[in-house]
């Protein structure tokens, strides 16, 4: 679960910085930038499987819950910002993309951070 | 639709930042509140219905931003009810700390959402009134540029 969440975290602030290039240069969103966010996408997906799989991990209830909602939270997001990205024909549309990939890092590292302190 | 015409649309510029943040908080409230009411309600009810009535707003709120036209009027209101609740349960949560047992969306101003609960109305407020100005100015022009 570390390596997967560390490396989920290293794709969403690379997609951060795709995209906050792709707003210097004023480019809109293009295949390049959509395979990162897919790839992302994947990385998220493979995370909820996984986290599922082995949630017997996480005594304590409460926080097991906490953890499926984040589990369940972050897939949606790259796709919700990327959809939004597409219809936006301007520089802001990288905004939505950076900010939804800076959501997907904290939120990541909430998610490990729950991870690591049991167990 | 009529509502894709509209010089009132509000995905357009900074309004598509607005929705990812709403988006994400909605996200967020709407998670948490699902597992406060379906794992542990009876620990502080109150404060979970709370945080359901906040999570549906800030979808509200979410797709009022998304649409635009029509919805404005409704994202305003919906914008309105959050503030209100922001600063009401925020006050009530330093007055009467006993009646808010678990955190909510709204306690202490939202802090445990680094106050974003507490910007983000007052944002998405002038964001709608800022579309509901250009779409009366863009009524009262014959020939809008679009």
């Amino acid at each position: 679960m570390e390596p997967l969440t560390i490396a989920v975290i290293g794709l969403s602030v690379l997609l951060l910085v795709v995209a906050v290039g792709y707003a210097a240069r004023d480019r809109l969103i293009d295949d390049w930038l959509l395979a990162v966010a897919g790839l992302l996408e994947l990385s998220l997906l493979v995370t909820l499987v996984v986290g599922l799989s082995d949630l017997g991990h996480i005594g304590d209830s409460t926080e097991r819950a906490t953890f499926i909602a984040y589990l369940v939270s972050l897939p949606v997001i790259p796709v919700g910002t990327a959809f939004l990205a597409i219809k936006e024909k301007s520089r802001w549309a990288m905004g939505s993309i950076a900010v939804g990939a800076f959501a997907v890092a904290v939120m990541t590292a909430r998610l490990l951070q729950i991870w690591t302190s049991h167990g | 639709m009529a509502d894709r015409s509209d010089p009132a649309r509000t995905l357009g510029g900074p309004g598509v930042l607005l929705v990812v943040v709403y988006g994400v908080l909605a996200l967020a409230a709407t998670g948490r509140s699902v597992l406060q009411i379906s794992e542990y309600f009876e620990r502080a009810p109150v404060s979970y219905v709370l945080s359901a009535v906040a999570a549906l707003v800030y979808v509200l709120a979410t797709w009022c931003l998304a649409r635009g036209g029509r919805w404005v009027r409704v994202g305003l209101v919906a914008c309105a009810v959050e503030l209100v609740g922001v600063v009401a349960v925020g006050i009530a949560s330093y007055v009467e700390p006993s009646a808010f047992p678990d955190k909510t969306v709204w306690s202490h101003f939202g802090e445990g959402y680094g106050f974003v609960p507490l910007v983000l109305p007052v944002l998405g407020l002038l964001w709608f009134r800022r579309v509901e100005r250009a779409a009366t100015a863009a009524a009262a022009t014959p020939h809008v540029p679009r």
